[in-house]
């Protein structure tokens, strides 16, 4: 039969892995690494993988494009695969060549705004704290550069998609 | 006994109180903010109030809104649970006066340990040993400044209304001071409404060893034995043992019988814990006394044989604390992780949203506390745990293992969740050697995310999802059963990868 290669992101990272459907044994082969399991699927969201004598239970639920999958307690995030533009922080956006636009990794109350407008900045230095789930977040900026516009002031709410602070690099 | 209860709080806390109520036949009232409409606690109870939105302050720290949901529903009695308002001594004083019973220690000693300052002058005249550190709370740099000088840095800032290592900071000199006294009185204000700090001369590498306390309303007052609970993250604990590996029974003893002095000193009645340090000369220091039922009051329970929270409720109503010090024993090992909304890979950052799929973990001496369930979101307001996941062995070496398999059946996805940090907590060799510190989490798991042992996981997980693109149709039958899945290879490959068929064989 023929051979099925995927490019998955998981967890961001960018992997590699074909897979063929033989005499009911899934082969999987990543790099160098080949994996000869038997496969059945106990329910819709779960796996039973066997092989080597061991019996491993996989459980797997997909949202939208991304696909959530737990083995042995451990969570990994699985996505296609798209061409990046390179990364900064986390879920930073590069607005420019030079310029960041910096987001809140997740949702959260903006609780002390540490820079002005116009202050120079230093690679990570505090920009913003928010504040999720009780616990104190310092958002920090990825490059040297100005204070080029604050979006947010303190007590706003803030989710992961709107831009608190942008920095132009010096 | 009483006919109702209303439980102030939410989560898996307010859970394990419904529970208890009704094993003891006493109605339950919940109440809730906004963004807990749907949440399990207002699921189980058997009323449900609403007390305003979202954030704490409007609503788990209402204390008028709480006490009018007690007067409409007739409840008799209010358990605070842990965090909100448990430690309040106002809001236990605003229930006395109303006739309300709280279900926790009394308006003056809760209101005596929950100033970390007084609670310390309190226990030096008690004879229990104390560390070095400020005796009293203090708004200006300077006296700040003074006083670390005076005790020599490391220092410790630390809230006075704390708990939960909210507001605490550790600074290492000079420098550091002033931004740790911001940040810290900040934190403390938003989660005590209170932004007192003090400072406390920092012990290096101690073990956090705590002493699980029950006093009836006549004084008579017994100790459970002790928690270790040295495995901490910003100084948040995340795992729980009983017993502890560093004690033996002399030490234990002497714990014990200090721990239950110094509740006598503070008049205390309820449940309650008195937390030590121990160092690495097996001196040991009064750290706090938590005026509360704790996360980790599950330990206590699996290998006492007590019910905490049923002991909280008969001590409140009147009743005479049945349990008699020389009939107490420690049985076998129990293990307490939490499992937090936290993704351990990004530094721990809270991860709300909504839990697309959960399988809760079962088996002999295995038992989860859990305020979630599938479909639930996730919200950003309070406190990130989700579970609690307890196991209990004979020996500690065989509840590491049951704890390390009952994390590998513990499924939450669709948020970040600590399960998988926890089972490498778990296996690691230090911890198994029983030598952890609170200085364990920083030493060992500097980053976490990269491990080797991880590997498999992310290849099996890989080729789950690939599984699952190829054939996501194949029905309850094993492939084999079906002479292989050639036809089920279809259209729905496109939702997930990029693929090609044909190339390598």
């Amino acid at each position: 039969m023929s051979v099925a290669v995927f490019d998955f992101l998981l967890d961001g990272e960018p992997r590699k892995i074909s897979v063929e459907i033989r005499d009911g044994i899934l082969i999987a082969r990543e790099g160098g690494h080949v994996l000869e399991a038997e496969v059945r699927r106990i329910s819709g969201s779960e796996l039973q993988f066997r092989f080597g004598g061991r019996s491993i239970r996989i459980h797997l639920v997909r949202d939208g494009e991304r696909t959530f999958v737990s083995v042995d307690g451990r969570a990994f995030v699985i996505s296609e695969s798209r061409p990046e533009t390179g990364r900064y922080g986390e879920g930073d956006e590069k607005t420019a060549e030079t310029n960041l636009r910096i987001k809140s990794p997740m949702p959260g109350k903006v609780t002390k705004i540490a820079v002005v407008e116009g202050e120079e900045v230093r690679r990570n230095q505090t920009l913003v704290i928010v504040e999720a789930m009780k616990m104190e977040n310092e958002i920090k900026t990825a490059i040297d550069g100005v204070v080029k516009k604050i979006h947010v002031a303190v007590g706003d709410l803030v989710d992961s998609e709107r831009p608190l602070i942008e920095v132009e690099k010096k | 006994m009483f006919g109702k209860v209303l439980i102030a709080n939410r989560g898996e806390i307010a859970v394990r109180v419904i529970r208890a109520c009704r094993e003891m036949g006493i109605g339950s009232v919940a109440v809730y903010s906004e963004a807990d409409a749907a949440s399990l606690h207002v699921r189980l109870a058997d009323e449900a109030v609403p007390i305003g939105p979202p954030p704490a302050v409007e609503s788990y720290l209402n204390m008028e809104r709480i006490l009018a949901a007690a007067r409409a529903t007739g409840a008799e009695a209010i358990h605070p649970g842990y965090g909100f308002l448990a430690e309040n001594a106002e809001f236990a004083r605003l229930c006395e006066t109303s006739g309300v019973v709280f279900i926790g220690p009394n308006s003056a000693a809760l209101e005596l340990v929950g100033d970390k300052v007084r609670a310390r002058q309190t226990m030096e005249k008690a004879g229990v040993p104390t560390i070095p550190g400020m005796k009293s709370v203090s708004s200006s740099p300077d006296e700040f400044r003074t006083a670390a000088r005076a005790l020599g840095y490391p220092v410790m800032v630390k809230a006075s209304a704390g708990g939960g290592g909210k507001g605490m900071r550790v600074v290492c000199d000079e420098s550091g001071l002033i931004p740790a006294l911001e940040s810290g009185m900040r934190e403390a204000k938003s989660a005590f409404g209170d932004d007192s700090v003090y400072l406390e001369k920092c012990i290096e590498e101690p073990r956090h060893v705590e002493f699980q306390v029950l006093a009836d309303n006549r004084g008579r007052t017994v100790h459970l034995f002790e928690r270790e609970c040295s495995i901490q993250r910003r100084h948040q604990k995340i795992l729980e043992e009983s017993p502890s590996p560093a004690l033996d029974p002399e030490l234990r003893a002497r714990m014990g019988e200090t721990a239950v002095r110094a509740m006598r000193a503070a008049g205390y009645n309820n449940a309650g814990t008195v937390e030590f340090l121990l160092d690495r000369d097996r001196r040991f220091y009064f750290l706090e006394v938590n005026a509360r039922i704790q996360v980790e009051h599950p330990v206590t329970e699996l290998v006492a044989g007590v019910d905490l929270v049923r002991q909280q409720i008969l001590i409140a109503s009147g009743a005479d604390l049945s349990l008699r010090q020389e009939d107490l024993r420690q049985r076998g090992h129990a293990v307490e992780c939490r499992i937090y909304a936290e993704d351990p890979k990004t530094n721990f950052l809270p991860s709300a949203g909504r839990i697309a799929l959960l399988r809760e973990p079962k088996g002999p001496g295995v038992r989860y506390d859990s305020g979630v369930y599938e479909g639930f979101e996730v919200p950003v307001f309070y406190d990130p745990i989700l579970a609690k996941l307890i196991v209990w062995a004979e020996d500690r070496e065989t509840a590491c293992r049951r704890m390390s398999a009952a994390l590998d059946d513990c499924v939450i996805l669709g948020i970040h969740t600590t399960a998988g940090f926890l089972k490498d907590v778990v296996n690691h060799p230090e911890f198994r050697a029983g030598r952890a510190t609170t200085s364990f989490i920083g030493k060992f798991f500097p980053s976490w995310g990269t491990g080797e042992g991880e590997e498999d996981g992310r290849r099996l997980a890989l080729a789950a999802a690939a599984f699952e693109a190829l054939a996501p149709t194949v029905g309850p039958e094993s492939l084999s059963g079906r002479g292989g899945g050639k036809k089920d290879v279809a259209t729905p490959w496109t939702t997930l990868g990029r693929w090609r068929a044909g190339g390598e064989t």
